[in-house]
């Protein structure tokens, strides 16, 4: 347990493994406790469910920009093996010639959001990175419940199959939005004879067990943060990624309760008839429904969004503390402002809850309300914009590496900066009021979350591949994802803002064609558009619906961008370069103190930190990083655990 | 390789595991309740009706409260004779803890026994009658002779499906149709799936020359004539609505017939007349209803009017929630109107305080007719806005009555079966290592008293309040 | 922490003790609602602070939080002020309600 940890020789990885070969390939790589196969397996159903949420929305965008037509490829895409058969049946059901209606189009729409959120980015953003990151950055050996650990995964696992399988049932799956509001999907047709086999019914389940997984996960992560870490590690020396991770388990833990009590209402509502969300007199197509009345929808929005907002803090913290490592990391500079990062991610935290009826202006659940909302979610920009700038600065006098993982968090920057501002004027009542449900709004939090979160959590897969397979990704193709993403990411989004207020509502199937005015209205942006893509013999409409082409064009190239990723992440675990070193990025954190990739029980000796996480170009230091687990800058021998260390931590 | 602080604390943080993790668990879980307990502020504070107060069992609860004080109680013991190591005290502790529990879901279920088969019905006016149906509600059809099946092209959440819903309420051997084709035939899922098929055919070829889907014809008629007329009898489950000569089921299939009898039987043990404007002149008092117990009401309104008055002098009685219910409210314990009079049976009137929910076999016996427990009123459909049995349908505290103590519930349970774990199954670690069992106990003692203070506050909430 | 054997052998009979005053409680707190208070929100009122009072019992002796560490009070403390928000924003909204009452009739009238 010396140098050996640091320089490790990678002809010999199953050394590391020689008293666990035993426990057979099922609880090795299935059912296992290991928080790194944990993580691994978040991650990749994560991003198989990410995966799958994008081919919704291609469906969806495909329906906005050529309404009436049917999806092309849908034939072909019939004869492939396991998804052709799961295609035909979802799309045969609803769209038998391939043309996409209202009512699927509804269904994709909820189905998409509730995928992204909460099978896509939590799943891969919080679960994934930080099972796999945060025990081995504090130094320990596994989560403190491991079990429990399991546990949260087969929930998420069980939840994400009855999501999809939503799709098959009955009446298919929901159609409501992934708001769910009540009154609406209280009763959409609720009068089906078996009320369990009913999408929205399906949906409700899976969330429940959704929810139970993000509990036990983040009462393992606090526990964890909280007694296991390692000797010498003071919360003022753990990294930020965990400070992060810390407080994103807090919000999951207390928010998403008032969201299972939504649901559980909502159950009641739909399975036994109660009226907790529907008002008295309620009418459905001319004739009153055969139910008591005296609650409210205003109750379900409240639950759903003290939830939901502080869910928008859960997307976009993870993709925080990934940048935090990578960012330093790659500027090879210290993470600027630590103390004040930490303590805004605490406020950001807290203010998180206080925020929640923004979304609700409309409703018109009082001035006073408005007012309060509006202060406070004025107040919560302060926290994020810290955030934003202290990593904006770290890069400044860093000799920057441009590698993939760098070009996607440096695109983080500016693309999640634009997803942010634009959040500011829907702060106000006033301005809500105008751009409520328009692409606007869709704009704005796509640009937080799709080239904000989801280029983060490139930039982390990137960065922690070779920690877990022991290769690097290639970085050609690496450069081949991003810039086809970055130009895709922007032709989807940046056009919603010009739409969204001009008045483009986020319901519309057939992007507007239904209305004369939509048809006709341009914009300088609509019209440079359309003679910009006239250049390359692409017809678009110089109106605000010809904007609807570019964006289903954007997606395409999206879409096109992703195969290089997934090409990179399948060739890369037996083609990838070889690592020559536990430490290829020259990092300063613990989880490069272990063997690669690390095995159960990950450190080959007591890890002891000594120093803060972000010890880059330290004046006068031989190396320009120090890891906390060294005993002097420029050794690469552990620190060993002394009196001193014991008594300070 | 083990975790480490499984057992023993870490020093700076002087705390074990598992202990951190049930506290943040329970966080969680005051956040979940804490949730249900302002959705029950929520609607209290908009409710359109009368909250229920006192209406509940209260001696159920009452006991079910000592049940489970005395559990929490008893698992806290088993925790400190654990520590102590007096193992045969701890095992007894434990298993008087689990013991409780079962009493109490016993009792939970007697309770919710009742209620399911309790019903309350709105008239139109406001009125509310209370009661049995011995017989159930049904709505009877005759002469049925046409059946109009909705078929969809694409898959449609209400699409035509009379093998489940239509089917099983015939009254009698469901007779032979003819289709529109003149076949006679058996129906049955066979025969239905190949007339769907062929609806759907025609459609498809009407399509096939049409270019947009907007103009498709989406769905078709299959209309069935049966052989003989015949007869259905339909439970409030099974229809959306009916009309004299029509019923729609739910799977939208319309029969047409003549409507036959759709008056509802009920054996009333309460009138509330507390949302009728006028009471005198609530229909509860009209010929056909109850009449005879118009001047029972009057009396014990006055009854309890002047005894608030005297009491309370200065207090305006329209803002008392109990004067209004004991005035009017009225529960009825006899069928004859007499022995309702007030004082007229001072221990009979006493018990009349609780619903009488829990003697619902008694009125089986008196079996509704007059002169039994229960006056029998039979009511025209025309004057029922709304029924149901108390379950979360009737109203919207019974839905978050039912709601909380169903989640409480569950939580009884689930934290019964891990203490019977520990009980059952770690006797090993019990003599082994106690230190570890113990810490058990304590984390599931933590979640037990947990439970117990949710009841707390349930109580009095939902039974008293 | 309860930890020495002598504490915990007299606690046995403190929690035996603080049982019966639960119970002694519950019959208060039944008796109470049977009291025709002023209001009922003022029978709700006491109602409430007897629960709470005998909450506390339970969350101070038998869950031990008289003498707990400092982080799980951290934690409870952060988790009461979100359910006092639940509580009281809830609330609010009855509170406070927009009411929109028609346009505005008298300038109808005058037209």
């Amino acid at each position: 347990m010396s140098a050996a940890a640091t320089t490790h020789d990678h002809g010999s990885d199953h050394a590391h493994d020689h008293d666990h070969h035993d426990i057979g390939f099922w609880r090795k790589y299935i059912f296992s406790t290991d928080h790194k196969v944990i993580g691994i397996q978040y991650g990749l159903s994560g991003l198989v469910f990410l995966l799958c949420g994008f081919m919704l929305m291609l469906l969806m965008r495909w329906s906005i920009a050529y309404p009436g037509q049917p999806v092309p490829g849908l034939d072909l895409l019939n004869h492939l093996p396991i998804l052709g058969p799961i295609v035909h049946e979802m799309m045969g059901r609803f769209a038998p010639d391939g043309v996409i209606n209202g009512e699927m189009y509804n269904m994709l729409g909820a189905m998409h959001g509730t995928i992204m959120v909460f099978f896509g980015i939590v799943p891969l953003g919080f679960a994934a990175f930080g099972n796999f990151v945060m025990p081995l950055q504090i130094g320990t050996i596994d989560m403190a419940f491991p079990k429990l650990n399991m546990m949260s995964f087969w929930f998420f696992f069980l939840s994400g199959v009855l999501m999809m399988v939503s799709f098959f049932v009955g009446t298919g799956a929901v159609q409501t939005g992934w708001t769910m509001y009540s009154p609406l999907a209280s009763t959409l047709n609720h009068s089906v004879k078996n009320v369990f086999m009913h999408g929205h019914t399906v949906w409700l389940t899976a969330m429940v067990f959704n929810i139970s997984a993000s509990l036990l996960g983040s009462v393992n992560f606090i526990t964890t943060a909280i007694n296991l870490r390692a000797k010498g590690l003071t919360w003022f020396k753990l990294p930020f990624f965990c400070w992060a991770m810390f407080v994103t388990s807090f919000l999951l833990l207390l928010a998403f309760p008032p969201l299972e009590v939504a649901a559980i209402l909502q159950l009641v509502d739909r399975v036994f008839g109660a009226s907790f969300f529907l008002p008295t007199g309620l009418v459905e197509g001319g004739q009153a429904l055969d139910i008591s009345g005296g609650g409210s929808p205003i109750l379900y929005q409240h639950l759903f969004w003290f939830l939901a907002h502080p869910e928008v803090y859960v997307l976009i913290l993870p993709a925080f503390a990934i940048l935090t490592d990578v960012i330093p990391n790659n500027a090879r500079r210290p993470l600027w402002g630590y103390k004040a990062m930490v303590y805004s991610v605490l406020t950001l935290g807290f203010l998180s809850f206080l925020v929640w009826a923004h979304h609700m202006y409309l409703t018109g659940m009082g001035t006073m309300m408005s007012t309060y909302f509006q202060i406070t979610t004025v107040l919560i920009s302060v926290p994020s914009v810290i955030l934003l700038t202290s990593l904006m600065i770290s890069l400044w006098g860093g000799s920057i590496r441009f590698n993939s993982q760098m070009l996607f968090a440096s695109a983080f920057l500016p693309m999640f900066g634009i997803g942010g501002l634009t959040g500011l004027p829907l702060a106000f009542n006033f301005i809500d009021l105008a751009l409520h449900d328009t692409y606007y709004v869709i704009g704005h939090f796509h640009y937080v979350v799709a080239p904000g979160t989801i280029f983060a959590l490139f930039a982390g897969v990137y960065h922690w591949y070779p920690k877990m397979t022991g290769r690097f990704m290639s970085d050609r193709l690496g450069k081949l994802h991003f810039w086809p993403s970055l130009l895709g990411m922007n032709m989807v989004f940046l056009p919603m803002f010009v739409q969204g207020m001009g008045g483009f509502h986020r319901r519309w199937y057939d992007g507007g064609k239904a209305f004369e005015q939509t048809s006709s209205a341009t914009h300088w942006f609509s019209e440079f558009c359309s003679s910009f893509f006239g250049l390359f013999g692409i017809h678009v409409e110089p109106t605000l619906m010809g904007l609807n082409v570019v964006m289903t064009l954007g997606a395409v190239i999206l879409a096109i961008g992703q195969i290089p990723f997934i090409i990179n992440v399948f060739i890369s675990i037996k083609g990838g370069k070889k690592i020559t070193n536990d430490n290829p990025w020259d990092a300063t954190t613990l989880e490069w103190a272990t063997p690669t990739p690390p095995p159960h029980g990950n450190f080959t000796f007591e890890p002891v930190a000594q120093r803060g996480p972000y010890e880059y170009s330290v004046p006068g230091a031989p190396t320009d990083f120090t890891p906390q687990w060294v005993d002097e800058p420029g050794s690469t021998t552990p620190a060993v655990a002394t009196e001193t260390a014991k008594a300070h931590h | 390789m083990d975790i480490p602080y499984t057992v023993t604390a870490r020093p700076d943080t002087g705390l074990y595991n598992a202990k951190v993790g049930i506290w943040l668990f329970l966080a969680s879980e005051v956040m979940l309740f804490g949730g249900l307990f302002s959705a029950y502020i929520f609607l209290r504070v908009g409710a359109d009706y009368h909250w229920p107060i006192h209406e509940l069992n209260v001696q159920l609860g009452f006991i079910n409260t000592v049940v489970l004080i005395a559990s929490s109680v008893t698992v806290v013991m088993a925790w400190a004779f654990l520590k102590l190591r007096k193992f045969g005290m701890y095992q007894l502790m434990m298993a008087i803890t689990v013991g409780c529990a079962a009493i109490f879901m016993v009792n939970k279920t007697l309770e919710y026994k009742a209620k399911f088969e309790h019903y309350s019905v709105k008239l139109t006016d406001g009125t509310i009658l209370t009661g049995h149906l011995e017989h159930g509600y049904f709505v009877h059809f005759k002469d049925v002779n046409k059946l109009t099946l909705n078929v969809h092209l694409e898959t449609a959440a209400i699409d035509a499906d009379p093998v489940d819903y239509v089917l099983p309420y015939i009254e009698g051997e469901a007779p032979k149709f003819k289709t529109e084709a003149g076949d006679e035939i058996e129906l049955n899922a066979a025969s239905f799936a190949k007339l769907r098929s062929e609806a759907i055919d025609a459609m498809r070829k009407e399509n096939e020359n049409k270019q947009f889907q907007r103009d498709w014809t989406g769905t078709r008629n299959i209309v069935l004539t049966p052989v003989a007329p015949f007869k259905l009898k339909l439970p409030a489950s099974s229809f959306f609505s009916y009309s004299d000569t029509n019923a729609t089921f739910r799977d939208g299939t319309i029969a047409e017939g003549k409507l036959e009898d759709d008056r509802m039987t009920l054996d009333v043990d309460g009138i509330d007349v507390r949302s009728v404007a006028d009471a005198e002149k609530s229909m509860a008092w009209e010929p056909d209803y109850l009449p005879a117990f118009k001047p029972v009401f009057i009396a014990t309104r006055d009854h309890h009017q002047s005894e608030f008055k005297e009491k309370y002098p200065s207090r305006d009685p329209s803002k008392s929630a109990t004067l209004q219910t004991e005035s009017y409210f009225l529960k009825i314990h006899s069928a004859n109107a007499e022995e309702n009079m007030p004082g007229h049976e001072g221990a009979h009137s006493a018990e009349a305080q609780e619903p009488k929910e829990a003697s619902g076999h008694e009125v089986t016996e008196a079996g509704g007719h007059a002169g039994g427990h229960h006056p029998v009123v039979v009511l025209k459909k025309k004057d029922i806005s709304f029924f149901s049995n108390f379950t979360p349908k009737l109203n919207t505290y019974y839905a978050i009555y039912f709601t909380l103590t169903g989640l409480h519930g569950l939580h009884v349970v689930f934290g019964a079966l891990v203490l019977l774990y520990f009980l059952v199954f770690n006797g090993k670690m019990m003599r082994e290592d106690p230190e570890h069992l113990a810490n058990r106990v304590e984390v599931g003692g933590l979640f037990w008293h947990f439970v117990d203070l949710v009841w707390i506050f349930l109580f009095p909430l939902l039974y008293l309040l | 922490m309860a930890d020495n054997l002598e504490e915990i052998q007299k606690s046995v009979k403190k929690y035996l003790v603080i049982g019966g005053l639960l119970l002694l409680f519950t019959v208060i707190t039944v008796w109470l609602s049977y009291v025709e208070l002023p209001t009922h929100g003022m029978n709700i009122m006491v109602g409430m602070i007897v629960a709470a009072f005998k909450a506390s019992l339970v969350a101070l002796i038998f869950m031990h939080l008289n003498h707990e560490k400092k982080i799980i009070y951290k934690v409870l403390l952060f988790t009461v002020i979100l359910v006092s928000v639940l509580f009281v924003l809830f609330y609010m909204t009855h509170g406070d309600p927009l009411v929109f009452e028609g346009f505005d009739k008298t300038s109808i009238k005058h037209h």
